[in-house]
This record gives C-alpha cells, sequence and structure tokens, in this order.
C-alpha cells in the first residue's frame, strides 16, 4: 500500500463525511430554488393577471423553510448516506468562518426587519392617532433582538448542525413577517407618512436584501448539483464490492 | 539512526498492528472522521465483511479502535471510531516509516 492509496482513502473519507455535515448535494439546489420561488412569488402578487399572493399562498411560504428542512433530511438519508454514517472531524477554522457569515447575514436581516417592523408599526400609530392613545415604541427596543442573537452561539452550542438551521429558519420566518404585515395591514395604510430618510434607506436595504436572496438562491442551485457530481465522483472513486 | 543512514533494524520496531497493510487501511480511514459505518470501511478498503471484522477484532484488541453499536430505527448499525492510542500509533508508525525510508533521489 503506497502513500497516495492512504492519501486518495483518508481524501475519500472525508469527502464523503462531508455529506453528512457540511454538504447538501441537491438539498442545496433545492433551497436556492425554494429561495428564488419565495421571492418571485412575493414579489409578484398580481402574476398574468391573477391574484398569486394571496392568504393560503402566505401561509404556505411561511413553511417553506421547515419544508426544505425535510426535504433536505429525506434527500440525505436517501441519496448521500447509501454506506452508512460517517461523522466528519470538526473543522474550527470552518465553524468559526461559517459562524461569522451566519451572524453577519443575521445581523443585517434583523436590521432590515426591524426598520420596516418599527416604520409601519410608527405610521399605523400615527394615522390612527385621534382613535388611539398609543405612542411608537421607544429606540432602544430596537437593541433588544441584536443581544439576543449575540447571546445565541453560545446558547445552543453543542447541538451540532441544528445551531446553523435554527439561526437560518428563525432568520426566514422573521423575513416573512414583514409580508404579513403589508399583506393583511389596512386597505390603504398610511406608506407617506412619518417614512422620510428612513423610508428611503429602508428601500434600498429591502432592494439589496431581494437581491442577495435571488443571487444566493442561484449560486445555491449551481454549488448544489457542483456538490451532487462530486458525490456521484466519490461513489465511482470506491473499489468494487468484494 | 546510524551515522550512514537508518538503522537497518530499525524496520523491526515498527508496530505490527498497524503495519499490515488492511489494519493500515483501517486506521487511516477511521483519522479521517470521528466516526466511520462498518459498511464504509468495507467499501472503501474492499475488504470482506469477515476480513474486516477479524482485523477490527485485533485493533480494538490492541486498543487502537472503539466498535459503536446503535439502532437506526430497527437497523442496527455498527461504526468505528479511532483512540487517541490509535492516533498516536498511526502517527509514529508515519514517522518511523519516513525516517526509514531512502531520501528522494537517492536509491
Amino acid at each position: 500500500m503506497t502513500t497516495t492509496d492512504l492519501d486518495s482513502l483518508a481524501a475519500l473519507t472525508r469527502d464523503y463525511a462531508a455529506f453528512q455535515s457540511r454538504k447538501s448535494g441537491l438539498a442545496t439546489a433545492l433551497g436556492g430554488f425554494m429561495a428564488v420561488v419565495l421571492v418571485i412569488a412575493a414579489l409578484s402578487p398580481n402574476f398574468m393577471g391573477v391574484h398569486v399572493l394571496n392568504r393560503l399562498l402566505v401561509e404556505f411560504l411561511v413553511w417553506i423553510p421547515l419544508l426544505w428542512l425535510v426535504a433536505k433530511e429525506i434527500i440525505g438519508h436517501l441519496v448521500y448516506r447509501g454506506l452508512g454514517p460517517v461523522r466528519a472531524l470538526t473543522d474550527v477554522t470552518y465553524e468559526r468562518r461559517r459562524w461569522g457569515w451566519i451572524l453577519g447575514f443575521s445581523l443585517f436581516l434583523l436590521a432590515v426587519l426591524l426598520s420596516a417592523l418599527y416604520a409601519f408599526a410608527s405610521s399605523l400609530l400615527v394615522a390612527h392617532q385621534p382613535h388611539a392613545a398609543l405612542q411608537p415604541p421607544p429606540m432602544w427596543i430596537l437593541v433588544m433582538p441584536f443581544l439576543y442573537l449575540l447571546a445565541m452561539p453560545w446558547g445552543i452550542r453543542g447541538i451540532e448542525e441544528a445551531r446553523a438551521y435554527v439561526v437560518l429558519v428563525g432568520q426566514c420566518i422573521l423575513w416573512l413577517i414583514p409580508f404579513f404585515l403589508f399583506s393583511f395591514g389596512p386597505p390603504t395604510p398610511p406608506m407617506k407618512t412619518g417614512w422620510g430618510l428612513f423610508g428611503d434607506v429602508l428601500g434600498v436595504s429591502i432592494l439589496v436584501l431581494i437581491y442577495t436572496v435571488l443571487i444566493w438562491g442561484a449560486l445555491a442551485m449551481v454549488r448544489g448539483w457542483k456538490e451532487h457530481r462530486e458525490y456521484l465522483a466519490i461513489l465511482r472513486a470506491l473499489p468494487r464490492e468484494p | 539512526m546510524s551515522k550512514n543512514g537508518p538503522d537497518p533494524r530499525a524496520i523491526l520496531d515498527l508496530d505490527r498492528v498497524v503495519h499490515e497493510p488492511a489494519r493500515l487501511a483501517i486506521l487511516t480511514v477511521l483519522a479521517s472522521a470521528e466516526e466511520v459505518s462498518f459498511l464504509f470501511v468495507q467499501r472503501v478498503t474492499g475488504l470482506s465483511k469477515g476480513n474486516l471484522s477479524s482485523h477490527t477484532q485485533k485493533l480494538e484488541g490492541a486498543g487502537y479502535l472503539e466498535t459503536v453499536k446503535a439502532f437506526q430505527g430497527r437497523i442496527p448499525v455498527t461504526s468505528f471510531r479511532i483512540t487517541e492510542d490509535g492516533r498516536a500509533a498511526l502517527r509514529a508508525y508515519h514517522q518511523q516509516l519516513r525516517a526509514l525510508l531512502p531520501k528522494e533521489g537517492k536509491p
């Protein structure tokens, strides 16, 4: 047995194990596709004259992240665990980098969401001022979710992959809240009162968010398919059954 | 190591549990992951079930691996995990072998 043989044995094991930790292959491609559909459906309430964004569809969209998680598990079991479970070694650098990305993305999403919710709530309250003795919430309340988010990595440490899912699924569900509010709020929400510069920043942020999700979705589809081909290459590289 | 190169008798010091090709392959696979299923080790090494069982028993006897038995639903799944002793033995074996092999370009 040569060192090349040993190296390739080690590489095959690492590559196969990666499909049970950080690579999801076809599930990644499906996730990208679902994200693109989600954005397009949300942006096209009237697609070719049909009122697409009705309450039923919005309720269905909310479940998409959870449906994706279920699909991911099923695909993982059916496609990528044919040779039994192989638990990968923990890559500290990769984990740290991944958490950096997740936290950065989560902070950005939270900022957009909170701006949207705050602006919406404020404008709604301004519009109903004569009838309600309510006041807009104080600004410091907006800091609370960030504190929660910053503490989360320690709170859910040791749950392996689940922690990433907790964050991402949570984000996706949170992201849909504004759609709910804008879809089922008052028929003519007073959008033009009390927005100003806040509204401009919010508009740009939402635009950036939409493009980010669309680009991420497209990249995920390509990456997922590429990963799936890598998996097929692993199977081809294995010796024939004795 | 002697003045003129590696001591030829050093080859006798190699860990014979690790030196056997099938066991070396098994340990290499196990060292590349946290826990590996029986089926995967069998497929990747190309060993028969009987051969693999016999070699893993020897490695377990030497304290180089642990067998983990679990159930996935109703199906029993056997997996292996390399121990710290196993990792150390594999590392030592690589170092010894590297010291014994001639340098590149020299016969």
